[in-house]
Parts: structure tokens; C-alpha cells; sequence
């Protein structure tokens, strides 16, 4: 059971991670809140330092959850999968991303 | 310079990726599926629907097993071929050597033996005087399974993923080695071309024009699961090139692999030869019971994976366990060898060096044993990704060239699509329709197996045919409605198996997830479904396209 939810933290802090460097990113960014938004360097190094962390947390919860070289497998393919959910969120629900920074659209 | 370099790059990754891009293609697919391989068995062969069962007693369960057991008719016929004069019945061979093995994921288990042959060799280098014989049986029982049912998950799409299900001159094998090389190149020139790999890290936008859109996915899915395409192309290619590509031990460096075997039999103590003097065997359930219980103290407790008892009768026979690998991703191992006659232990064996650890983390991250139900739907989902990224490459080559191809009068894109929707779609009807074929198939006819591999053969056939005929919009620089309409052909294909299952077994979803609850079963319904709401999504969005063809710049502009 603390395996399963270690587990789950651990999709969550990718997920999550994937988010924010996404939205470090000026394109994605504007996506979210119109295109004249402008996106400082403080908060781009923010959400830069927040995305990593984010990651890092994740594969800390996968080294908890697993054996050593089990963890690695499950954090690389957990980065794989978040990336691509990231994407298609982008695509499709950008707008559900705004979560990640608690803020409304423009 | 520059210039030159990334055009070669781009030739290089495009002709490589479309000419082997097919077999790619059939590799991550058939891959993907056996990720779940032993999954898809249960569903194709009802009676097996039971929970994985640990390995059995020998004593009381195998033992008999084993003396029923005969050389199978497939390899008396094989080996009648390499062998001098006629092989005597295959009553009479005496068992020489026998393995057994399961997973934490197997109902069923699988057994083998050697049986000795009396007949002098043809080729004098070969040494393999042995006919095989195998099974498969109840472990609760100790029943014989009926030869025949193929076990469709591990026998026929696993081998479809590493050899193609074409054995002739292993010439599968090396198409898949050779696609796997060409995967590698794929991924290192495809970065090279792709030189905003992290400014577009996230980019899909499906809005824009075809070719533009199909760009996106085909970067996306590329780079985002990058790790996974190169790790498994590459140990696919690890766990090939120690037996099918450098096979220097039975070839080139023979004498000196012989001189190995035997100085290795020394230093371990497991006896090389036979001693040619006949002795009973002990109880091996105490030698389970002793090994399990040095596994325990050793701290890695678990159960026997591989069982093998090798100069079977004699003097110098020896018991192997090996434990499962449940809980790593190396395979079975920590195996600890007894006296076959006695039940004293031999040998135990030590954890492996680093070179080993290295080979066992790589060849055990692709073939999978470990239970990790996360991981190996993550694996899937690894699949599928190179799956995008093949097929969106297909489209990239037609979609670059059509219009130019409809304008010379040129045909050349016209095949390469019509191909390319035979192994897209074509090959998701092929796999679903041996399902339906399977569920519609009578269970007691005979060689059930070979008319469930011909319907296989035989829709991708019909698919392949419906592409061809189809295709000739794309010679006016349209779209192929076949692959519209095989996508509804994945649609109602993926329904019908569902709804079949349920009719001739009476497991449908509700009693497979709630009421009785059994996973492997409700998992590849569940499945079957996702793809025929994706492929029914798919179909409708493409109807769209084929209607519009020109863009709609409208859209385009509005989404910036």
C-alpha cells in the first residue's frame, strides 16, 4: 500500500514537473494566458526550479517505492509518460494547466 | 560543411527509417503487446483462466509429469534429418535431462526434457544428440494441456516481435537485428535534424497543417520517450548478439569454449559427463525446501523459477534451482545446484561481478520477469510512443512527396502509403482479427492453432489488398480512405472480440473486474475497447480531413 502511494506521488511530481518546465517555456506560456502575456525571469526561473524539484521529488518517491534498479526504469518511463501527457494537455486542455500555477487565464 | 552533414543525416534517417521503418513497426508493436503476452494467452485459451500457481511439487505432481512425457513428433521429425539410419520409437529414448519453468505471472506450466538418441550425427561438428519434447500442464493437477491451442500472447505475437514468425534462414531475426540497428541510427540522426529539441519539448499542434501536425507527434513521441527507444533497441540488440550475431563459442573460438565448459564444470563442481553409472534421485521438494530457505537467509526470499535436473538417472546427476526474479529486473538467479542422488548441495552461486550485474540489469529490463504492473503498462505506453513515431514518419515521407508525385504522374508515394496503412491499421486488424478468429473457431478442432495463424496471415492479406485498391487518391495528392475505413474495421473487429469472449465463455467485464475479478482477462477487454473508441475517434476526425483538403487556414489562424 505505501508502495502504491509512493507510486502515485511519484507519477503526481512528474506530471507536475513536466507541467511547470513546460510553462517555463514563453510558447506554452502565452497558451495559457493570452497571447500578449508576458512571462518575467523571475517567474521563468521559478517555474524552472519548481519543474526540477518536482522531478527530483519524483524519483526520490521511486527509490522509495522500489528497488534501485527497479526505481530507475519506472522514473525514466514515468518522465516519458508525463512529457507526452504534458503535450497533449497543451494541445487539447491547455487551460487545465493553470492549476500549476493557481492563476486564471487572461 | 554544415549543410552537406544534416543533409546526409536527413537522407540517411529518412530512407534507413522507411525502408526498415516496417519491420520497426512490427517490432514495437507485437512488442507492446507481449508486454502482456501470458495476458493474451488466458483470453485465447479459457480453460486456463486460473490464478498463476507457484511450481509445483516434483515429488508427488512433476515426477509423473516426467514420465509421461515423450519427444514431440515436431523435433523427431527435425532431428530424424541431421541423425544416420532411423531413430529408434520414441518410447524407448531414455530422459537425459529436464527443466521446468514458470512465472509469477503463469497459470500454467511449461516443461521439457532431452531424450538421448542412440544414431550416430550426420555433421560431425554437431554435438546435439538430444531429441526435445515439451508440454504444457495443470500444476494443480499435473494434467496434461491439449498440444495443439496456441497460446496466441506468448506464441505468436512474442515471436512476432524478435523474429517475425519467419524462421527460414532466421531471416526474421536478422530483419529485426537489423531494424533495431536502424533504430539507433533513426534516433541519433533524427536528433541531429531536430535542432530545437527542447524549445519544442512539448509541441503538438494538431490544429495546423497535416504535415506540420504529423512533424509535432513524430518529434514528440520520439524525443519524449527517447530513453525507452534507445535502451530497448539496444538491448534487443544485446540479447541477439550473444547468441544469433557473435556466436564465436560455437563457431570460431569452439575448441577453446569446449576447453571452457569443461574447466568450468572443475571449478564449480557440477559434473561435465555423465559418470555412466545409474543412481536414483532424491526427494527434490526438500531441495526446494533447503534452497528457499538459503534464498530467506540470504535475504532475498522468493520461489523456484527454473527447475532443471541435468544426467538425469546417473551417478553425476545434479538438481538446479534457480529463484524467479519477481522482484528484480535480472531474471531468474541465485541458483543452488545439488547431487541429484543425495540432495547434498553442490554449489551456491555467488551474486554475479559487475560485468555480469551490468548484462543481467540490460537483458532483464527487456525481457521483463519482474512484477511491477506499473512498469509494465509504462512499458506499453513506451510501445505505442515508437509506434507514433513510426507511423507519423510514414506520413511525413508521403505527405512530403504527394503532391509532387501527383504532379510528375509518379506512383511512389501512392505504395509507400498503401504499405503504410497495411502495417498501421492493417497490423491492429491482423492481431484483433486472430482474437475474433480464435473465439469464433470451434475449441475441439483439430490443429485449432494453425487456422488461427492462417486467419492472422490472412485478414493482414485482405488489408493489404484493401489499402492497394484504395489508394488511388493519393496519386492526386489526396488522402487514402482506407485508412479511414480500416479504422472502423479496428473498431467493430475490437467490439466483436469483446462481445465473443462474453458469448463463449461467459466473461464479460462486470464479472471479469467486479463480480470474480480477473485482471488478465477484463485487461484485454478493457483494452480492446480503448482501441476501438481511439480508432473510432481516429475514423471520424479523418472523415473530416478527407472532406476538407485544403486546410482550413481559418483554424489555423485562430489557434495561432
Amino acid at each position: 500500500m505505501a508502495d502504491a502511494l509512493a507510486l502515485c506521488l511519484a507519477a503526481l511530481f512528474s506530471l507536475a514537473g513536466m507541467g511547470w518546465l513546460a510553462l517555463s517555456l514563453e510558447v506554452h506560456w502565452r497558451q495559457l494566458f493570452g497571447r500578449r502575456a508576458v512571462l518575467t525571469a523571475i517567474i521563468k526561473s521559478g517555474l524552472r526550479l519548481a519543474g526540477w524539484t518536482a522531478l527530483l521529488l519524483s524519483a526520490v518517491c521511486c527509490f522509495i517505492a522500489d528497488r534501485p534498479s527497479m526505481a530507475v526504469l519506472v522514473w525514466v518511463m514515468l518522465l516519458a509518460g508525463a512529457a507526452t501527457a504534458i503535450a497533449l494537455l497543451l494541445a487539447w486542455r491547455a487551460h487545465w494547466l493553470r492549476v500549476l500555477v493557481l492563476r486564471g487565464g487572461a | 560543411m554544415k549543410q552537406g552533414f544534416l543533409r546526409a543525416m536527413t537522407w540517411l534517417h529518412t530512407w534507413l527509417g522507411l525502408v526498415l521503418g516496417f519491420v520497426l513497426m512490427a517490432a514495437f508493436f507485437f512488442g507492446a503487446l507481449s508486454v502482456f503476452d501470458r495476458e493474451i494467452d488466458r483470453w485465447a485459451i479459457p480453460e486456463t483462466r486460473f490464478d498463476p500457481q507457484p511450481m509445483p511439487s516434483f515429488d508427488t505432481v512433476l515426477q509423473p509429469v516426467y514420465a509421461q512425457l515423450k519427444p514431440h513428433p515436431d523435433d523427431m521429425v527435425a532431428t530424424q534429418k541431421r541423425v544416420l539410419g532411423p531413430l529408434p520409437h520414441p518410447d524407448t529414448m531414455p530422459m537425459s535431462s529436464l527443466w521446468a519453468y514458470t512465472t509469477h505471472r503463469d497459470p500454467v506450466l511449461r516443461v521439457g526434457a532431452e531424450f538421448d538418441v542412440p544414431n550416430k550425427l550426420k555433421d560431425d561438428a554437431d554435438e546435439h544428440a538430444h531429441v526435445h519434447g515439451w508440454a504444457t500442464i495443470d500444476p494443480r493437477s499435473g494434467e496434461f494441456l491439449q498440444d495443439d491451442k496456441l497460446k496466441i500472447g506468448s506464441e505468436w505475437y512474442y515471436p512476432m516481435h524478435y523474429r517475425l514468425n519467419w524462421s527460414w534462414l532466421n531471416l526474421g531475426y536478422w530483419l529485426v537485428g537489423l531494424a533495431g540497428f536502424t533504430m539507433l541510427v533513426a534516433l541519433v540522426t533524427g536528433v541531429i535534424m531536430h535542432c530545437k529539441i527542447f524549445r519544442e519539448f512539448f509541441t503538438f499542434r494538431p490544429w495546423k497543417r497535416t504535415r506540420r501536425s504529423a512533424l509535432d507527434l513524430h518529434n514528440l513521441t520520439g524525443v519524449a520517450a527517447l530513453p525507452f527507444h534507445f535502451f530497448f533497441a539496444f538491448t534487443g540488440l544485446v540479447i541477439f548478439a550473444g547468441w544469433l550475431y557473435f556466436p564465436v563459442g560455437d563457431t570460431l573460438l569452439k575448441p577453446l569454449h569446449k576447453q571452457h565448459e569443461v574447466q568450468e564444470a572443475q571449478r564449480t563442481g557440477l559434473p561435465h559427463e555423465p559418470a555412466g553409472v545409474a543412481a536414483p534421485l532424491a526427494s527434490v521438494d526438500a531441495m526446494v525446501a533447503e534452497a528457499k530457505r538459503r534464498w530467506a537467509a540470504r535475504d532475498m526470499p522468493g520461489e523456484v523459477g527454473l527447475l532443471t535436473i541435468n544426467h538425469l538417472g546417473d551417478a553425476n546427476g545434479y538438481v538446479s534451482l534457480y529463484r524467479a526474479g519477481s522482484d528484480q529486473v535480472a531474471l531468474v538467479g541465485q541458483a543452488i545446484h545439488f547431487k541429484a542422488s543425495t540432495g547434498e548441495v553442490l554449489r551456491e552461486e555467488p551474486p554475479p561481478g559487475a560485468v555480469g550485474s551490468i548484462n543481467e540489469f540490460l537483458t532483464g529490463l527487456h525481457l521483463q520477469h519482474f512484477e511491477h504492473w506499473l512498469l509494465r503498462w509504462l512499458y506499453v505506453l513506451g510501445g505505442l510512443l515508437g509506434c507514433v513515431c513510426i507511423a507519423t514518419g510514414f506520413l511525413l515521407f508521403v505527405e512530403k512527396r504527394k503532391k509532387q508525385h501527383a504532379a510528375a504522374g509518379s506512383q511512389g508515394s501512392r505504395l509507400v502509403d498503401a504499405l503504410a496503412v497495411t502495417t498501421v491499421t492493417g497490423m491492429l486488424i491482423a492481431a484483433i482479427g486472430m482474437l475474433v478468429a480464435n473465439r469464433l473457431l470451434p475449441a475441439d478442432l483439430v490443429g485449432k492453432g494453425d487456422w488461427e495463424k492462417l486467419a492472422f496471415w490472412g485478414i493482414w492479406s485482405v488489408a493489404l489488398l484493401h489499402a492497394l485498391v484504395r489508394s488511388g487518391p493519393v496519386a492526386q495528392a489526396r488522402m487514402n480512405p482506407a485508412w479511414r475505413e480500416q479504422c472502423w474495421g479496428i473498431a467493430v473487429l475490437a467490439v466483436a472480440a469483446v462481445g465473443l469472449n462474453w458469448l463463449t465463455t461467459g466473461d464479460h467485464l462486470i464479472e471479469t473486474m467486479i463480480g470474480e475479478p480477473y485482471w488478465a482477462v477484463a485487461g484485454v477487454d478493457l483494452s480492446l475497447l480503448t482501441s476501438a473508441g481511439i480508432a473510432a475517434w481516429a475514423a471520424r476526425r479523418l472523415a473530416r480531413w478527407e472532406q476538407a483538403p485544403a486546410t482550413p487556414m481559418a483554424a489555423e489562424v485562430a489557434h495561432g
